[in-house]
């Protein structure tokens, strides 16, 4: 079993955010980015984020507690828009199951945009991300990767910057340890009939905590 | 009729390797002489040229690298080169003992748009393949050959221009025997014309009915019983490494004039490839197959040659490999992807399809896979890893993102909600009755879990994720 983390948003830090929203001297850069983004289909988690949503042509880390908590669901409004109104595949990369089709049909994925890919090692996993997202042609690629290196997660950024796609990169507990290059990283735990989501950073965004109601399940 | 014919002097080094910077020549045995045929341009810089005796180059130049010329090798590569030149035109044919190839040429002249467009299309094409090719074009197959071996030979459009024409040609051009060409420069000629002009009847009676037959084929008097060769259907092309290759490098040269030459062969019957086969002979044991799949049918020989580079990257070869083997059996039509007018919608579909063929090739069939439902009770068989679904209809339950091997699990933690029981098999004997529940583990993770009646236990199936 891993250590838990840190509480990711401490309490001091809430202090501090509070005291810093009190006033208007402090220039925070705050909404200055007119970043192009995909609404995430939660009101309040929009509000936090950079372009009031997911970042396109940036990555965005996910980090669960652990899985079965609904980090897969968080997702489903997003995925809905560019598979359905944009049309472009999605692409799983190295989920740490099987992805169950009907579950992913009755999110309203249409399946034949969905391709998943389950490459036999950490490099493989690296690289075909890559090569997807550089490609351009998926508008999210999901990526479940345990690399520690901070370098794998900034060549996904320049990929996806290029690609103009949404790269969402799964990564255990302990990457909270150390910094992230990442545009916008969440610590997701699990709550009672939804998603209790820290935002940690996002870059033009700002931080917080938000309590993420989840469709299905119990 | 007008004809473009290559002459392919360097074929008997080209149908045996890659080119190398070792010097490396092609000797062929005549009576107890034995000399070089053909040689790379390495040779050139140690001093050693065509003609010269091995016995001398080898003095000259003793690491020189030495092979026997092998007809059969020169003539699978011609034949190779036929299959590509039949892209050109629908009538081809080849001499493997002159080393020459000829393409009809007038049929195409309007859709290729002119002579010049052709002559650079071929010898562009002659480029890629790594050939040395010498071009000569003339009305008859023989005038064709006569002009290919003179150096900025004009090009020779029209039957009556013909005998004018070739008037001013050096003599040593003409396809004759090395007796009979002595004995024409005995007599004092040294130009085409002038043998063209000795009178016809002595000509015949001194040096045999063959010349004057040569010269009435050269000359269009008779017509050239050639007939034109078609590449078989099935396409297989064999190639012979020298010396075993034990790096996946040494396979990447002649791997990619295979698949240029493939490229002619599918562009002359308007047709593609989803699948090819290559086989890697060994000397002892089971060859080593690669299957390359493509998505969508393909024609393009840097497509289908980064697809198997991309996958030969990823193999290793256990042992040398001696010949290598290109299969093609079934052919697909190709759709209108490859066309050069398409609009950005169909351009990123084939983007798309381009992708998942590198991914398919790098990382194996089975690790790309598209989603499809099924219309079955049991959860581990309603789903399936195909394009096309052929349940969908029903409207879906509720079900987790991710299932799980069933998976036998001791304690149970506090579950909620009603249970959903799933039956199936009843009908053929595999009897199933499950009850799933969704419960909470300790670690705030939701499970999927069943009751088995029949055997009384507890199953982990899937995760809320």
């Amino acid at each position: 079993m891993l250590p838990i983390p840190a509480l990711p948003f401490s309490p001091k830090a809430a202090a501090v955010d509070a005291l810093l929203r009190s006033t208007s001297l402090v220039w925070r850069g705050h909404g200055t980015a007119a970043a192009p983004s995909v609404a995430t289909g939660h009101v309040s988690l929009d509000r936090l984020l950079p372009g009031h949503g997911w970042p396109v042509g940036a990555v965005t880390e996910l980090v669960p507690d652990t899985s079965g908590i609904g980090e897969l669901r968080l997702l489903m409004p997003a995925l809905r828009r560019i598979a359905c109104d944009e049309g472009r595949p999605v692409v799983l990369v190295g989920p740490p199951h099987i992805p169950y089709a009907p579950a992913l049909y009755r999110a309203g994925l249409p399946l034949r945009r969905l391709i998943w890919l389950q490459p036999s090692s950490e490099t493989e996993t690296q690289w075909a991300a890559e090569q997807t997202l550089r490609a351009g042609i998926a508008g999210a690629v999901l990526m479940w990767t345990d690399t520690r290196a901070d370098l794998a997660l900034r060549r996904l950024q320049l990929a996806a910057e290029e690609g103009q796609s949404i790269a969402f990169v799964y990564r255990p507990p302990r990457a909270l340890r150390n910094p992230s290059p990442a545009a916008v990283r969440l610590a997701l735990r699990p709550a009672t009939r939804a998603l209790r989501i820290d935002v940690l950073k996002a870059r033009g965004g700002q931080g917080g905590s938000v309590l993420c109601p989840l469709r299905s399940a119990c | 009729m007008l004809y473009l014919c290559t002459s392919l002097p360097q074929l008997p080094l080209e149908s045996r390797c890659p080119p190398t910077e070792d010097p490396v020549a092609i000797a062929e045995r005549s009576g107890a002489r034995r000399w070089l045929v053909a040689c790379n341009d390495a040779c050139r810089g140690a001093g050693i040229h065509i003609g010269m005796d091995a016995t001398t180059a080898l003095a000259l130049y003793p690491s020189l690298r030495l092979i026997e010329r092998s007809s059969p090798h020169e003539r699978e590569a011609i034949k190779g080169l036929a299959a590509w030149a039949e892209q050109f035109s629908h009538w081809v044919c080849f001499d493997p003992e002159r080393l020459l190839l000829w393409i009809e040429i007038k049929s195409g002249l309007r859709y290729f748009g002119g002579v010049g467009e052709i002559r650079s299309r071929v010898e562009h094409g002659l480029a890629q393949l790594g050939h040395v090719g010498f071009i000569g074009i003339g009305p008859t197959l023989e005038a064709a050959a006569l002009l290919s071996q003179v150096p900025e030979a004009p090009m020779i459009e029209r039957q009556t221009q013909l005998a004018a024409s070739l008037d001013k040609l050096p003599l040593a051009a003409m396809a004759l025997a090395d007796d009979l060409l002595e004995a024409f420069t005995d007599l004092g000629l040294s130009s085409v014309g002038q043998v063209l002009v000795l009178p016809r009847d002595a000509t015949a009676r001194r040096y045999g009915p063959e010349l004057l037959d040569y010269l009435d084929r050269l000359t269009g008097r008779l017509r050239d019983p050639r007939k034109p060769y078609r590449a078989p259907d099935k396409y297989r092309r064999r190639f012979e490494l020298l010396g075993s290759v034990e790096v996946v490098e040494g396979l990447l040269f002649p791997l990619r004039r295979m698949f240029v030459e493939l490229q002619g062969y599918l562009i002359a019957r308007d047709t593609a490839v989803a699948q090819v086969q290559i086989e890697l002979l060994h000397d002892e044991g089971e060859p080593t197959l690669l299957r390359i799949r493509t998505t969508r049918p393909l024609r393009d020989a840097v497509r289908l040659f980064a697809l198997v580079k991309e996958r030969l990257e990823r193999t290793t070869l256990g042992r040398p490999v001696e010949e290598i083997v290109l299969y093609v059996e079934r052919f697909e039509a190709l759709g209108d992807t490859q066309l050069e007018l398409i609009d950005s919608g169909r351009r990123k579909d084939q983007g798309w399809h381009e992708l998942l063929d590198r991914l398919r090739a790098r990382l194996g069939d089975s690790a790309v896979q598209e989603l499809g439902l099924q219309d079955q009770h049991l959860p581990e068989q309603a789903w399936c890893t195909v394009g096309e679904s052929d349940g969908g209809t029903e409207p879906i339950p509720e079900r987790p993102m991710w299932v799980l091997q069933p998976r036998r699990i001791r304690t149970l933690p506090k579950r909620f909600g009603k249970p959903e029981r799933i039956e199936a098999g009843w009908w053929n004997g595999e009897d199933k009755r499950r009850d799933y529940h969704t419960v909470a583990a300790a670690d705030g993770s939701q499970l999927w879990v069943y009751h088995d009646a029949d055997s009384d236990s507890w199953y982990l199936h899937g995760l809320w994720g």
